[in-house]
């Protein structure tokens, strides 16, 4: 063994490049630094051919004879928001549901046709789009477009195939409120997009139950058109050939067109505001900030995409080098534009630790005014610029990936040499457009920020980012945000006593109950199911806030389940989680037992109200502008009167009332000289500070925060 | 509403656990199989070459795209390593992350990020990988990248403590402190009788804190030699532009004494029949079953890796119609093949409703395997797995990234690069009758490993 290699080792010497081998090893400057690229290969995308059939249908076919496979899209420029205001997840029901059963297949006979051929048929819609995607081996391409065809065609939604669907959208729905990055959505696209359809992120259950086979039918007639339609082709296919047979197939498609709709712009912001969705207990705060920013179709698309790239679109760019390379708050940090048909939003985003939430907030703002203020180098420029220019042959290199690529061309009317000219466009983006549109659509100041965490932990970190605070539970129902911040202050509430509650397990109503014991903010007791029972050793109450664990049996195995509940005189609400993998926490709500509390401070109702008479300046914000109304109560006992005036109309009180802390009032105002009811529901923080909720009647402005000040 | 469904892996959790069914039909029984004549896909361009220092290097020449994928496969896995020593091949794979000579500590990423690419690196017990797919252009930076490291590593003191570290973590997180996080590596031991292969890859803890800077540097100049690699470039390159590259980077590289030769051979029973597992993290008992199989590229390998389509690959899989649709025992099933150069391996496991009588639900699937093993798959089942196995084949040829990983893989395990043009061939030849004997012969058997996870629960 050794000699041969001794052998090799001088066929090395003797052969790698003649005699100058010494010279070779002596000098290799050339590793040194990293070497230049090669002059770039053009990438040639031809443009495919593309015609229209006589319903209107548009077919696009490009070549690709690289592999014997094929790609089919079906995409529709409808989507979620072309739902009905009454029936939101219409198009997404009706997009899940055609393949569940044809007028010739059932749902089974559909899914094992394709899996014979070895192929992938599949629907889906996002706000904009709808599409039907199917691939397969060219050998099989006739037989998928037949069975595409079909479920576009010919679905007929049967009764028992919507029940299960509802069934399991319903229990996703559910699921989805103990995922932290759906509440930040959710909430982010309410507040960015007002009355637009892009602020609906999920159907409710509600909407679901509503579904039938009929409201299916009706709605694929309407959408499911060709002069809706594109058909896009890519693959190793002959278009003459491939032509007939579209023509065979869809050709009989019924014409039909979709008129374009147009929707309310996105509200013009006017402040920074700071939402948080309370998850007790979150190790982890999911932050958003997010403005409107531009739709697909605008000429800044690619000066945004090059600016995105040095912001925070990848693990190079300086909100991941800042937020996890340097200070370790998180795993990534990210920013993105999310470019639609009828507008567009700009985010940035992290899940950071709870306790550097108001950290990593600094940081976020220091990065988005830095780009917006400061030129980007040279070479960072450069370095985004070669990124995305490198990255795109990449994203077209399957056959999959270009399709995606002609497919999105298609639907959005990008200029035909789109991707044809893509990398140019790129490269020809300057550092002064660059900023240019930093400036314009990255506005810190006028941010909304979102945050999904624990809002005891989160809100004193954070409360100083912004005048206008409101605070939702996972529900998305609205807090009020003066029952936060107590935890580190205020006095642990009493939750001695015996407590009957309800947990919604699987749709189903289960009872449990809990004995509390107390002794200052520590909390031991005992949880009875019909699950079995458990030992509660170490939880405790912080302001109005109970947290522990309960080791219980259920069925034989040990499981450890977490409590969270927040209390309000003699009732509880929150969350029990088994900690089972896949199981969402389970909501809970329920009652003190009767004469059970051991000690009724907290729940003593005041003898006497409180006296609030005089001059209050009331601040709140709606429809995206700072509005203070001037309150003036008169108090009799606990009833509440008196008058008002504000920058939008003048009024009275009527109907107030005090109880304890809880001042509960009707103002009546002329508004823009029509007649407005606004609830008020305000928590006396003090005797001369209140906060609370202000919900104006019909407006659709939904529950408004705000603050009170009672003037001297 | 982009992101109403993405939790759908989380769906089909609850969807399982609710055990939800679909009406079950007869199929209609239409001949669709138009491949009576044998399925030719068009072969790949392959060229190899060996370097004087004994790098061997496969090149594929794919113009279509501007795209080019290198892949540096060392013929080092889990399989070397020796009592005392376990981890080091996966330690390792972060110290190649850790800085060279002329590149410092993480810029290996930095550098393929910043010219669009993407890269990353793996550790199996048979070999630990190296990749970049980057445009055509950047090829010269990936040969310097990969060719620094592979002449200048830098194996400190410093690096070695961070890396063990790190990947004593990553044992944390992904092994210790996981629902079931251990019961691969326990069933290995069971089945598994020689030490290369019973062992872990994550390798254990204490082995990780006795490496010192000596052994690394020890492993690194036996096994990251280019003698004991493969060079594997895939698309769109000149090919004298790119011999010239890396005769540039590589060639000057010195090679070391052949590594010593290792004994992977096994016994035909295995070590272990039955193990209880208690698991502190487990919510649910579960169970899994592991059984010795012939060595990857055999006949019976094949035939079994096709019975493992059948058994419990996809919705239409027999054991998954069986138990998650039909009887409903079953919240998640799930098959592996364990494909390796010597003995291998192929495991069924399931995490079945609470309440549900575990033996029963094994003897389901015993009953199936006996089933394929009498009676062996139908023709509709050939249909469809042949129809699968074509479309993965072509599938797995469109990306650079994909065909450079398949080439090193032959190129190392099997010295022919060009078998990746016959392999789908031979998988294909398989017959219903060789599909049975296997399964008769390999999976029929009393000779199998069975480990029963059993929750501890929370003391």
């Amino acid at each position: 063994m050794k000699k041969l290699i001794k052998l090799i080792s001088l066929v090395a010497i003797i052969s790698a490049f003649g005699t100058n081998i010494l010279a070779q090893n002596m000098n290799e400057d050339f590793r040194k630094t990293a070497p230049a690229p090669l002059a770039p290969v053009p990438f040639n995308i031809p443009k495919p051919f593309e015609t229209t059939l006589p319903n209107g249908l548009k077919v696009v076919i490009f070549e690709d004879k690289r592999l014997p496979l094929v790609s089919y899209r079906l995409a529709f420029p409808t989507g979620d928001i072309n739902d009905p205001k009454d029936n939101i997840g219409l198009t997404s029901a009706v997009t899940a549901m055609l393949n569940e059963g044809t007028k010739t297949r059932s749902s089974k006979q559909f899914s094992d046709e394709v899996e014979r051929l070895g192929a992938n048929v599949s629907a889906s819609s996002t706000s904009d789009n709808t599409i039907i995607a199917a691939s397969a081996l060219s050998l099989y391409g006739s037989d998928v477009l037949k069975l595409m065809t079909d479920m576009v065609l010919n679905p007929t939604f049967p009764e028992s195939e919507l029940k299960l669907y509802k069934q399991n959208t319903i229990e996703g729905l559910k699921f989805q409120r103990s995922q932290p990055g759906f509440l930040a959505d959710e909430q982010t696209a309410r507040i960015l997009y007002g009355s637009n359809p892009y602020s609906v992120t999920s159907p409710t259950a509600t909407d679901i139950e509503k579904l039938t086979p009929e409201k299916l039918s009706a709605f694929h007639k309407k959408m499911f058109v060709p002069g809706n339609a594109t058909l896009i082709v890519v693959g190793n296919v002959n278009r003459d050939n491939l032509l007939k047979e579209v023509k065979e197939s869809f050709g009989n498609w019924q014409k039909g067109t979709v008129a374009a709709m147009k929707f309310s712009a996105p509200p013009v912001r006017q402040a920074t505001t700071l939402t948080i969705v309370d998850r007790p207990g979150s190790a982890q705060s999911n932050i958003v900030l997010a403005n409107i920013a531009i739709d697909r179709a605008s000429p800044d698309y690619f000066p945004v995409l090059v600016m995105n790239q040095v912001l925070g679109a990848g693990a190079s760019a300086r909100l991941f080098m800042n937020l996890r390379e340097e200070k370790g708050y998180t795993y990534g940090a990210y920013s993105s534009f999310d470019t639609r048909r009828q507008a567009g939003s700009f985010e940035a985003t992290a899940e950071v630790r709870t306790t550097v939430t108001g950290d990593s907030l600094k940081e976020f703002f220091y990065e988005l005014n830095r780009i917006r203020d400061e030129k980007v180098p040279e070479q960072e420029l450069k370095d985004a610029k070669n990124f995305l220019t490198g990255v795109f042959p990449l994203r077209a290199e399957t056959q999959e990936g270009l399709t995606n690529l002609i497919t999105s061309q298609q639907l959005y009317n990008l200029p035909a040499d789109y991707l044809q000219t893509y990398r140019d466009k790129i490269s020809a983006v300057t550092p002064d457009e660059v900023a240019r549109v930093a400036k314009k659509y990255i506005t810190p100041d006028k941010t909304a920020i979102v945050i999904v965490g624990d809002a005891e932990e989160v809100l004193p970190q954070v409360k100083t980012y912004a005048k206008q605070i409101e605070i939702f539970n996972t529900e998305g129902a609205k807090q009020d945000i003066a029952n936060y911040g107590k935890a580190k202050s205020g006095e642990a509430v009493n939750v001695g006593g015996k407590w009957d509650l309800t947990i919604e397990a699987q749709g189903q109503k289960l009872p449990v109950s809990l004995e509390l014991m107390q002794d200052g903010n520590k909390v031991t007791g005992s949880l009875n199911s019909m699950l079995g029972k458990g030992e509660i050793t170490s939880a405790k109450v912080s302001g109005n806030k109970l947290s522990g664990t309960a080791s219980s049996e259920m069925q034989g195995q040990k499981v450890e389940l977490t409590i969270n509940g927040t209390v309000e005189g003699d009732t509880m609400k929150g969350t029990i989680n088994t900690g089972i993998p896949g199981f969402p926490p389970l909501p809970f709500e329920g009652k003190r037992a009767a004469g059970t509390v051991s000690n009724n401070e907290t729940t003593k109702p005041s003898t006497t109200a409180k006296n609030i008479a005089g001059n209050w300046k009331v601040e709140t914000f709606a429809g995206g502008q700072a509005v203070t109304v001037n309150v003036k109560f008169e108090q009799s006992g606990d009833k509440l009167s008196g008058t008002l005036s504000s920058d939008v109309g003048d009024g009275s009180v009527s109907e107030g009332k005090i109880s304890g802390d809880n001042v509960d009032a009707t103002l009546l105002l002329s508004f823009q000289g029509q007649p407005l009811t606004v609830i008020l529901k305000g928590k006396l923080e003090s005797d001369t500070k209140m906060s609370g909720t202000l919900t104006p009647e019909g407006l659709g402005l939904g529950d408004l925060s705000f603050t009170g000040t009672k003037e001297k | 509403m982009n992101n109403r469904f993405i939790y759908s892996a989380a769906m089909v959790m609850i969807l399982l656990i609710f055990g939800i069914n679909t009406f079950a039909q007869k199929t209609n029984n239409k001949n669709m199989d138009k491949m009576s004549g044998n399925f030719q896909l068009p072969p790949l361009k392959i060229e190899q070459y060996t370097l004087d220092n004994g790098l061997r290097v496969v090149l594929n020449q794919d113009k279509s795209v501007p795209v080019v994928a290198v892949a540096v496969y060392y013929d080092v896995g889990s399989r070397n390593e020796r009592q005392g020593r376990t981890g080091f091949a996966h330690l390792f794979e972060h110290m190649m992350f850790q800085g060279s000579e002329n590149v410092k500590k993480a810029e290996h990423f930095q550098y393929i990020s910043k010219a669009g690419g993407t890269m990353n690196g793996t550790t199996s017990t048979e070999r630990t990988n190296y990749f970049e797919a980057v445009p055509a252009n950047q090829l010269p930076l990936t040969l310097w990248l990969e060719s620094d490291r592979m002449r200048s590593l830098a194996v400190t003191e410093e690096n070695l403590t961070n890396q063990r570290n790190a990947v004593q973590e990553e044992k944390r997180l992904n092994y210790d402190n996981q629902p079931y996080g251990e019961v691969f590596n326990t069933l290995n031991e069971m089945v598994y009788k020689n030490f290369s292969n019973s062992h872990s890859t994550i390798g254990s803890m204490k082995d990780l804190d006795d490496a010192t800077v000596e052994d690394i540097k020890e492993f690194f100049r036996i096994y990251y030699a280019p003698n004991n690699a493969v060079l594997s470039i895939s698309g769109a390159f000149d090919e004298k532009e790119v011999k010239q590259l890396v005769e540039k980077y590589f060639g000057t590289i010195k090679n070391q004494p052949k590594p010593e030769a290792i004994n992977v051979s096994e016994p035909k029973e295995v070590a272990e029949t039955y193990k209880k597992y208690e698991d502190k993290l487990a919510p649910f008992p579960a169970f899994l079953m592991g059984w010795k199989i012939p060595a990857r590229g055999t006949d019976e390998y094949n035939a079994l890796a096709l019975a493992g389509k059948l058994l419990f690959e996809g919705d239409s899989s027999r054991l998954y119609q069986k138990l998650v649709k039909g009887d409903e025992s079953v919240v998640q099933l799930f098959g592996i093949n364990d494909e390796r150069r010597g003995p291998s391996g192929i495991a069924i496991g399931a995490i079945p409703k609470p309440g549900q009588d575990l033996s029963k639900i094994r003897a389901a699937i015993m009953n199936e395997i006996k089933d394929l093993s009498q009676n062996g798959p139908t023709a509709e089942e050939m249909m469809k797995v042949k129809n699968q196995l074509i479309n993965d084949a072509v599938r797995s040829r469109q990306s650079s990234m994909s065909r450079a990983q398949q080439i090193a893989e032959f190129a190392l395990y099997d010295g022919d690069p060009t078998l990746i043009n016959s392999e789908l061939d031979k998988l294909l030849k398989i017959t219903p009758e060789q599909i049975k004997n296997a399964v008769n012969t390999f999976l029929n058997t009393e000779n199998r490993a069975l480990l029963d996870v059993v929750p501890a629960g929370q003391k």
